[in-house]
């Protein structure tokens, strides 16, 4: 076969003044036209526009380009934009490269046009380089199982798994309560239309219940998950009731029942029975035994009052534990937030001043159906207060205690408790203290004028302390009102602390099963804060509610039904098609050692002893690449990212000034994206930095990180995921092992083992990733020719440059 | 819901249970302690008096603690104990 000429056009774009701003795009442009291969190269406004579209598709036919260079955001962003301009025009997808000249670029050196138009140079250089190794690729078919997995049954879940069945689909609904229903069921009223809470979720709730196409896992864990996109195999415990599904929940076993606890439900204010319901409309509506209290333990039956109360005999103390094993085609992760426990915050006494109450413990109190019967009475005497204060942002948007962020529906919440208090008991004195009232959404401001109407006081500063007075279990609240810069000292009978809403305590389990990510803030990390808001970074999940962020129950029910039709669209095609970034063998070289096979975090990989060789299960492939990385006879690569292409985008970057440069290897979820927020926070960092985009840390060869000293680099830094985080499971726990023994190797050969960084770093610390360039370029000013000289001649054998 | 429950809960008043009285018929007892060990509120526990049969029988700890479970009864090999619910007049 004759060897196709290479005909790259590059495409330099401007992004408006986005990228132009900071960077020659027109000189970039002429130089790109002096590289090999290189046969057109234009700079344009804006490349992904139509117009720019288009112009790319002509240039193809008329130039007959068969590899595309375009210079401009990140890949993140508009890589399967041009891809699919590319396809358009007839051209492999694979035979498309990307220069990310803005995100970690022109955005990150605002003010030295001349150093950002250098670096945009040797970026479209490396891309080029790149470009004319790349090879067509064929992407394979998966199925996708047409049913789907929501995890978490409060409002979230409750209208995701609705929509998903209601579209025709099967939905497996998981909830580790005994009742669905979550944090929505226990609030009396929501705000800004005052509805009844349970009123408006109860019939949802029955309808999960009545589904033909849910079924409902309640009192059930998620333990194992398995798989990937369209075909998740997923294990859930379903732990036993003890009580069948033939209750008729006619409460007879519970009045018999000796053992009483705190009912969770009302947070702890009543009291319930080892055998119970959550409360009167849980969902199933079958009774429950709480092994932890119940006396028959061990398979001894001390106590049968239930059973014998039991007019259906529904009670079966023999269920065990049971493993089910569901497949699933997409997942929807909907498992709310916790809220903050103030105790943390020993200036506002709660849990030693008994008239000091969270918000939560309100709902409960002024809910009819709860255990005062809707009567707001002081813990401490059951009387009905008269002067009742709300403090704001308790365990939110702080630096010293609780979260930095806010919370979200605590201002509203409050809101509608003080107008709940005045509508029952309207000559009760009512004071806000905030620090700022944040009634941003439909119908909000009318709410929060209501309640100034009706008398309610806003006064902006917090306590600093609350001070009980032992007699009458009053409270002295003392601060400063920020507006008068005055202090106050004023004397309440209640306390409310509007608590804000942290993460799931147990949302780390999720994350692991699911390989997620999450910010900084704790809550599930979306694959694009604004245009892939519901969608996780891992194919085939994604997320309703407050896993996401903390979000009142509209914008949780909006997201839910988001997140459904998300899910549809991809149970509704059937099928997708998995990227042709899986390795690639080279079967002569193989030496069937089995180190591969042992990397694989998705057991992709097995060893054939019989033929000598390994074998690749490319649906199963994770697309990271480390197995490439472990193999030591180079039988191994990876599509897309071959050893030959990584090599070039080297070679490139090393050509000019190696001596000042540092070459980043980043992994494309974390530090790569990571890189890409320090440039969307417009944070500024030195530009000697060059960063070549992996899909994982652990495709990082240590032959790669030994090219770049063996062609004079100053520094090189390899940057992936937190442990744990790893996008791939674990396999940048091998970037790790690998990293170690090339410090010990440099140790050994006398160099300075500090320029060669190992970084953790995730999509959302871009300020930790500048940081460490800014110390890196530290570490590169101190390095002196003689050290780099010593570094190319201790790797020349081993990087072969 | 994983908060913390550290109130005393607002109905720990109004949910009654009935209250027991334990019977135990000391000299038919054999001491083999099934009672003090089985029951699953500890309201039974070895008295120091010895009784015809030579042993020490159980004696009650606190009565109030029983749920009138009846295990006792049960599990007695000898017939020795049983508990019947306290027909409560006012005030008991």
């Amino acid at each position: 076969m004759v060897k196709e000429e290479v005909r790259i056009g590059v495409y330099v774009c401007h992004c408006g003044l986005n990228i132009a701003g900071s960077v020659d795009c027109k000189e970039v442009a002429e130089f790109a036209a002096t590289l090999p291969n290189v046969v057109l190269a234009r700079d344009y406004r804006y490349t992904c526009s139509d117009q720019g579209q288009a112009l790319i598709k002509n240039d193809i036919k008329e130039y007959r380009l068969n590899r595309v260079v375009v210079a401009s955001c990140s890949p993140r962003l508009h890589e399967p934009t041009f891809r699919k301009v590319c396809e358009e025009a007839g051209l492999n997808k694979y035979l498309f490269e990307m220069a990310n000249i803005r995100e970690q670029c022109s955005w990150v050196h605002l003010h030295d046009r001349k150093a950002a138009t250098e670096k945009a140079k040797d970026l479209v250089k490396m891309a080029v380089a790149k470009a004319a190794l790349l090879k067509p690729a064929s992407e394979i078919e998966v199925p996708i199982i047409r049913k789907a997995l929501v995890i978490g049954g409060g409002v979230a879940g409750i209208q995701a798994a609705l929509d998903l069945a209601d579209t025709g689909y099967r939905v497996y609904l998981v909830e580790k309560e005994p009742s669905i229903g979550g944090m929505m069921a226990r609030i009396d009223k929501t705000f800004p239309t005052m509805d009844c809470s349970i009123c408006i979720l109860a019939p949802k709730m029955s309808d999960v219940g009545h589904h033909p196409n849910i079924e409902l896992l309640t009192n059930s864990e998620v333990v194992d998950v398995k798989g990937y996109i369209g075909n998740f195999r997923v294990k859930v415990l379903k732990k036993p009731r003890y009580v069948k599904e033939d209750c008729s929940a006619c409460g007879e076993c519970s009045k018999v029942c000796p053992i009483t606890a705190p009912n969770e439900f009302d947070a702890g204010l009543a009291l319930r029975h080892a055998i119970y319901t959550p409360f009167a409309q849980a969902v199933p509506s079958t009774y429950i035994i709480d092994m932890n209290l119940c006396l028959n333990k061990d398979g001894i039956m001390v106590c049968d009052k239930c059973v014998k109360a039991c007019e259906r005999q529904a009670i079966d103390f023999t269920m065990k534990p049971e493993t089910v094993e569901l497949e699933v085609g997409t997942i929807i992760v909907a498992i709310g937030a916790d809220v903050f426990d103030p105790s943390a915050l020993p200036q506002y006494g709660y849990g030693k001043y008994l008239n000091v109450i969270t918000s939560l413990e309100f709902e409960r109190l002024i809910n009819a159906g709860g255990p005062s019967g809707g009567r707001l009475i002081r813990p401490s005497d059951m009387k009905i207060p008269k002067r009742v204060a709300f403090i704001q942002c308790v365990g939110s948007r702080s630096n010293k205690s609780g979260k930095t962020y806010c919370s979200n529906v605590c201002c509203m919440n409050t809101i509608k408790d003080s107008l709940l208090i005045k509508e029952h008991w309207p000559g009760t004195e009512i004071y806000v203290f905030y620090v700022d009232i944040r009634a941003y959404g439909k119908g909000f401001e009318d709410l929060y004028k209501r309640a100034k109407k009706e008398g309610v006081k806003f006064i902006r500063g917090l306590p600093a302390e609350i001070i009980e007075d032992k007699r009458t279990r009053n409270l002295w609240l003392i601060g400063e009102n920020t507006l008068l810069k005055e202090p106050y000292k004023m004397n309440f009978d209640m306390v409310i602390l509007s608590v804000g809403l942290e993460p799931r305590r147990d949302s780390e389990v999720i994350q692991r099963l699911l390989t997620l990510s999450r910010t900084q803030d704790g809550f599930f990390m979306e694959a694009h804060p604004k245009l892939r808001p519901v969608d996780a970074a891992t194919g085939g999940i994604f997320f309703a509610g407050c896993a996401e962020a903390p979000k009142d129950i509209k914008d949780s029910v909006t997201q839910a039904s988001a997140a459904a039709a998300r899910a549809g669209i991809l149970m509704a095609r059937g099928k997708v098609t998995v990227e042709a970034i899986t390795p690639i063998l080279d079967v002569e070289k193989c030496k069937a050692c089995g180190l591969c096979t042992k990397v694989c975090p998705y057991n992709a990989i097995t060893l054939n002893k019989e033929l000598k060789r390994v074998e690749i299960v490319e649906a199963a492939c994770g697309g990271c690449g480390t197995c490439a990385a472990e193999c030591p006879s180079d039988a191994l690569t990876q599509n897309h990212f071959t050893d030959e292409q990584i090599i070039a985008q080297i070679d490139a970057v090393t050509e000019k000034d190696a001596g000042k440069k540092i070459v980043a290897f980043c992994c494309n979820w974390c530090a790569y994206a990571g890189a890409d927020f320090a440039g969307v926070s417009r944070m500024q960092y030195p530009s000697n930095v060059r960063i070549i985009r992996t899909m994982c840390s652990g495709r990082v060869a240590p032959k790669f990180v030994e090219r770049a000293f063996a062609r004079g680099a100053a520094a090189v830094l390899v940057a992936g995921c937190h442990p744990g985080d790893c996008h791939y499971i674990n396999a940048n726990y091998h970037t790790q092992r690998r990293v170690e023994r090339l410090w010990k190797k440099m140790e050994q050969n006398g160099l300075n083992k500090e320029r060669l960084q190992l970084l953790w770093v995730s999509a959302a610390e871009g300020e930790r990733f500048a940081s460490k360039i800014y110390e890196m370029q530290k570490i590169v000013e101190s390095i002196t020719p003689e050290e780099i000289e010593k570094a190319k001649k201790v790797f020349a054998k081993a990087g072969g440059a | 819901m994983p908060e913390r429950l550290w109130r005393t809960p607002l109905d720990i008043e109004k949910v009654v249970m009935p209250k027991a009285e334990i019977h135990i018929l000391k000299d038919q007892c054999k001491g083999c302690g099934f009672c003090i060990q089985y029951c699953p509120k500890k309201v039974l526990e070895e008295s120091e008096e010895i009784n015809a049969r030579g042993v020490h029988p159980p004696r009650v700890v606190d009565e109030k603690k029983c749920i009138i479970c009846s295990f006792c009864t049960a599990i007695c090999p000898d017939f020795a104990i049983f508990v019947k619910e306290k027909q409560c007049k006012d005030g008991c």
